[in-house]
């Protein structure tokens, strides 16, 4: 058999729901049948993206327990095979299969977003922050700022449920609260700040500014929209309460324009 | 060269960072370095400055029919830049086939066409990283109708036709010796003693009929009294004690080592006339 095909039909072995024998697999000398001897190989494979997920997905399988979360996870493995080298990028559509398979508990899908985001925080690329120090220097410099940009670990998403509390629970392995739609959908930004992931809930006006930040709006046209938007609100205060804050948490990156 | 090392792990930062400790280097996983940012990257750069390193990959699948990815020989690039090794290993497997990765060692076919693949892929990572790769032997549970030549054979005329070098697993020829059934001396007396860059030593799990290759247990008699003479045979070659899971203390793994030191003194001291 030619190596091309010899290792289709393995990986096809992997990938199937059940192992078979092999004619392609040598006489076992200890009398193994070539099914039990694929099925270690076919066993490691799911083993090993179960760890994964729930060393990942941590707070999310501590919620619906480790159990519940072991079935979906080894449902989703046969759905979704590996595609990444790096075996940590593995489950970034699971919380979207959370939500497919638990639809009358979309909090779940909300939970697994914050675990997966805070983990893309932990390894994501690094970028030095923009210190108030060193932005006061540009300033006195006379340097013209036109441009914020935000450090690359920084992600925005909205929940809908009371998401943030049951994770602190589960983070805090105190009994959660009772899952409760928001009265309006909450924004979270996930950064991360010297090594550490951080999470925050936003107000509208400050997922407003972050985003046009993201989009990469100039200072002068963020303000401009923001005094669009919210034309009852002094903007130049509240930016610059907005950049005090921002500069606290590290999110802006020291790479300017 | 006289010299042991650890395979460098998460639970054991601190150990090495607050105190020099015992070993000449460190074997660290390249794919849990091969990201973009963060602590893990941050702590490399700080043990770095403190051990020599060896970087030891598990993704490069070196026998996939499809070739190498070529992205994933770009970080592993950028990474050896950074870390500045003194050898770049992988293992002579392959992980998956189009596009799919299966995360494991899979054995190859010890074939002609699969050494003709297994050699133009080394060609490749070779002139990409600009040093000889060294690769491991896996351990393995099945073998190929297909096979035409032993695994050692196999081994010996890679390093014939790239000039790469061999990171003996010791565990992992006991195990596989022991799932199919051949001498793990005729695989040792196979292989071409100048091309032994590195030995691994580690635990395993015994089923009985079978072996696997756990890493979660502390080496077994077995394992020792074959690096005795895998010593005897090869001389003194790197070595160091490689633990992935059920990680203990790291005074621990420094004991393990020490087992090695002694063995290998013992074993050298016999090969030089008084």
């Amino acid at each position: 058999m030619k190596l091309e095909e010899l290792q289709n039909q393995f990986q096809n072995q992997l990938l199937a729901q059940n192992c078979q024998d092999a004619g392609w697999v040598a006489d076992s000398s200890k009398g193994l049948s070539s099914e039990f001897r694929l099925s270690i190989y076919h066993n490691a494979y799911r083993v090993r993206l179960a760890e994964t997920l729930l060393d990942t997905f941590e707070h999310t399988a501590n919620y619906i327990t480790v159990e519940l979360f072991e079935t979906l996870a080894y449902a989703y493995i046969e759905k979704h095979p590996s595609t990444d080298t790096n075996l940590g990028m593995y489950g970034q559509h699971f919380p979207d299969y959370l939500k497919q398979e638990l639809p009358s508990c979309q909090e779940v899908f909300e939970i697994g977003m914050m675990d997966w985001l805070l983990r893309r925080a932990f390894d994501g690329p690094d970028s030095l922050p923009l210190t108030k120090h060193k932005l006061e220097s540009i300033v006195a410099s006379g340097t013209d700022i036109s441009l914020l940009k935000l450090v690359p670990t920084v992600y925005l998403y909205t929940q809908q449920w009371n998401s943030l509390d049951i994770w602190h629970a589960v983070n805090q392995d105190i009994a959660t609260p009772k899952a409760i739609t928001l009265p309006e959908p909450m924004t979270v930004m996930i950064w991360r700040k010297e090594t550490s992931p951080h999470f925050r809930s936003l107000s509208y006006i400050e997922t407003k500014a972050v985003e046009l930040l993201q989009s990469g709006q100039s200072i002068e046209s963020l303000c401009e929209i923001l005094s669009e938007q919210f034309p009852d609100l002094d903007i130049a205060t509240e930016f610059g309460q907005l950049l005090a804050h921002w500069l606290d948490d590290q999110i802006l990156s020291s790479n300017i324009d | 060269m006289f010299s042991f090392g650890l395979g460098l792990r998460t639970q054991h930062y601190h150990d090495f960072l607050n105190t020099q400790q015992p070993v000449d280097w460190l074997e660290i996983l390249s794919d849990n370095y091969m990201i973009d940012g963060g602590k893990p990257l941050m702590m490399l750069d700080k043990i770095r400055e403190l051990y020599p390193m060896v970087m030891h990959g598990v993704s490069l699948s070196i026998g996939s029919v499809n070739g190498i990815d070529k992205s994933y020989l770009k970080k592993l690039k950028a990474l050896e830049q950074r870390v500045q090794p003194m050898w770049v290993s992988d293992h002579l497997c392959w992980s998956g086939v189009h596009g799919r990765n299966m995360h494991d060692l899979l054995p190859l076919p010890f074939t002609h066409e699969a050494l003709k693949v297994v050699t133009r892929n080394i060609h490749q990572a070779q002139d990409a990283l600009q040093r000889p790769l060294v690769l491991e032997n896996v351990s393995s549970y099945l073998e190929f109708e297909s096979s035409e030549m032993y695994e050692w054979e196999f081994l010996s005329a890679l390093c014939r036709s790239t000039g790469c070098k061999l990171l003996l697993d010791i565990n992992n020829i006991y195990v596989s010796a022991f799932n199919h059934g051949f001498s793990a001396c005729d695989y040792m007396q196979g292989l071409p003693a100048e091309s032994i860059a590195q030995f691994h030593l580690a635990g395993h799990q015994n089923n009985g009929d079978h072996m696997i290759d756990t890493h979660d247990h502390p080496v077994c008699d077995g394992v020792w009294e074959l690096y005795r003479k895998a010593v005897k045979h090869f001389g003194f070659v790197p070595t160091m004690i490689e633990r992935d899971d059920n990680i203990p203390p790291l005074e621990d793994l420094l004991s393990e080592l020490n087992i090695a030191r002694n063995i290998a003194s013992e074993e050298i001291n016999q090969r030089v006339p008084s």
